[in-house]
């Protein structure tokens, strides 16, 4: 698949435009102050320099190097059990909790009478059928969805330097204080950036447009809203937007939750269908995994799946964020076991790792720990994690088995 | 594909339904704008998790009484006070 710059940026961007991560970047500024700028910019370079070591040219060069990375290392059932558990309960749960987003700011700034759990579940429609169409289409569809979120929020940025009232190096002067758990929650900003990492995409792509774009939004926000209040809110986004551009503000941030909240499950349910493909490609041979046959059976399982945990009242419940805390827990694993392993796989083969790498890699993994022992719920965060993997690992074992049976079964026949 | 499409559709179709509100005796805005301040009415938020945090209208002085959370919350207040629920 040959992707254009554009593409793969809008492919890896998508999380990091959606609501959850405007409200991790809002809440992180307000504990952190400006002090969230530098470390911003330190999360991205790291970001940038295991994207770097992903790319080693002494690891796998193919489509699926990501999962035979850690397949080499853990073996074939433990490599399925951590791509599975760290792709769809995150897709599903996200989708979930950025649609009820979506439902509210679709109410109450564009159409007071449309419900809002309607717009959820035409959103969620409109998305699932978009996934039946040919990739090219979905990947338009994508940077339309990225452009539009990114452009607004540029726009109320570059609003909020240029044409607000207030200067932006006010912001220098603000207390600032240093939390481990705001530091580590800015990691998860760049959850599904491997999406876009062919050996053809630089590694910094995603990275640096992360930085860039939360590098003003946080600026802005810090300016106009006092760190006490952007720490505390639940919608830092829209109480920043309305400062800086009142109710214009709060339009274009209307555009900018829909659209992030689009581009962010069609990118992660893109991210589930090539994760899963990996696993196929890599001696998990199951007819029902390969990419064109999951076109027709995830997407629809995975609404039918969101759509439950929508109508069963899910998003009324404080269960969905701390589920949704250890899906993005899951997923920093999966990533941090992928870069471990391909520091292994290069020292394997009598290479001198890169001290960078493995820097970045520990930070990672301290960045991880940190996350879950500073969570409120560490209990039920442990519990989630340690269950999904373990149902992961039994559906791994169980495909296994089967794709044991049906190449013996194929070789017999030939 | 159009039959996917379709079955796909009326099965989103089919769940949105459960999601929108049932009948339930309400009070305008108006209503409730002119009986604010009185010392009976309690003005409760029911909403919880997601329904609370990602909405951006709360109105002032509402104290936050999970619906969940019913019968704990339920017997701070006397029976001659006006509750007033909301939950969107």
């Amino acid at each position: 698949m040959k992707q254009s710059f554009f593409l793969s940026l809008a492919l890896g961007s998508g999380w990091l435009l959606c609501p959850e991560s405007l409200v991790i970047a809002g809440n992180s500024a307000g504990q952190l102050g400006w002090l969230t700028l530098p470390l911003l910019a330190a999360v991205a370079i790291l970001f940038v320099v295991c994207g770097k070591l992903l790319n080693n040219p002494l690891l796998p060069a193919t489509d699926s190097k990501e999962f035979q990375i850690l397949q080499g290392i853990t073996g074939t059932i433990p490599a399925t059990a951590l791509t599975i558990a760290a792709c769809m309960p995150l897709v599903v749960l996200a989708a979930t909790a950025l649609l009820v987003t979506s439902g509210y700011t679709f109410n109450e700034v564009f159409l007071y009478w449309f419900p809002n759990f309607g717009f959820s579940f035409l959103l969620l429609a409109l998305l699932t059928i978009l996934q039946f169409f040919p990739e090219k289409t979905i990947f338009r569809a994508q940077f339309c969805f990225v452009a539009l979120a990114a452009g607004g929020l540029l726009v109320l940025a570059l609003y909020g330097i240029v044409g607000g009232e207030k200067a932006v190096t006010d912001v220098l002067q603000q207390p600032v204080g240093f939390s481990s758990t705001s530091s580590a929650l800015l990691f998860l900003l760049f959850v599904g950036n491997t999406l876009s990492g062919n050996r053809q995409t630089p590694s910094f792509l995603v990275p640096l447009a992360g930085f860039v774009i939360f590098f003003l939004w946080i600026l802005v926000s810090l300016t106009y809203v006092s760190p006490e209040r952007l720490a505390s809110s639940t919608i830092p986004y829209m109480t920043a937007a309305k400062k800086i551009m009142g109710d214009p503000g709060r339009q274009i941030m209307g555009v900018v939750v829909i659209s992030g909240t689009c581009a962010a499950i069609t990118g992660l349910t893109l991210l589930s269908r090539h994760m899963l493909a990996k696993i196929a490609t890599g001696k998990m041979t199951i007819g029902l995994l390969s990419e064109k046959a999951q076109r027709w059976f995830l997407p629809p399982l995975i609404a039918l799946i969101t759509g439950s945990l929508m109508a069963t009242g899910l998003a009324g419940d404080e269960l969905l964020e701390v589920l949704l805390r250890g899906a993005l827990i899951l997923w920093l694993l999966y990533y941090s076991f992928m870069c471990l392993s391909a520091l292994i796989c290069i020292n394997k083969k009598s290479q001198p790792i890169f001290l960078p790498a493995s820097i970045c890699t520990l930070i990672l993994l301290v960045s991880l720990f940190t996350l879950v022992i500073s969570n409120p719920h560490t209990i039920e965060i442990c519990i989630f994690i340690f269950s999904t993997l373990g149902i992961s690992g039994l559906l791994a074992a169980i495909w296994f088995l089967i794709n044991k049976k049906l190449n013996k079964q194929m070789e017999q026949t030939a | 594909m159009k039959k996917i499409v379709l079955l796909l559709s009326l099965v989103l179709l089919i769940a949105a339904p459960s999601a929108f509100a049932g009948d339930m005796p309400t009070m305008s805005k108006d209503e409730l704008k002119s009986q604010l301040g009185s010392d009976k009415m309690v003005i409760l938020d029911v909403r919880s998790g997601r329904d609370w945090s990602s909405s951006e209208f709360k109105i002032q002085g509402a104290v936050r009484a999970p619906g969940s959370e019913l019968a704990k919350w339920s017997a701070n207040y006397k029976k001659d006070q006006h509750l007033v629920l909301y939950c969107a």
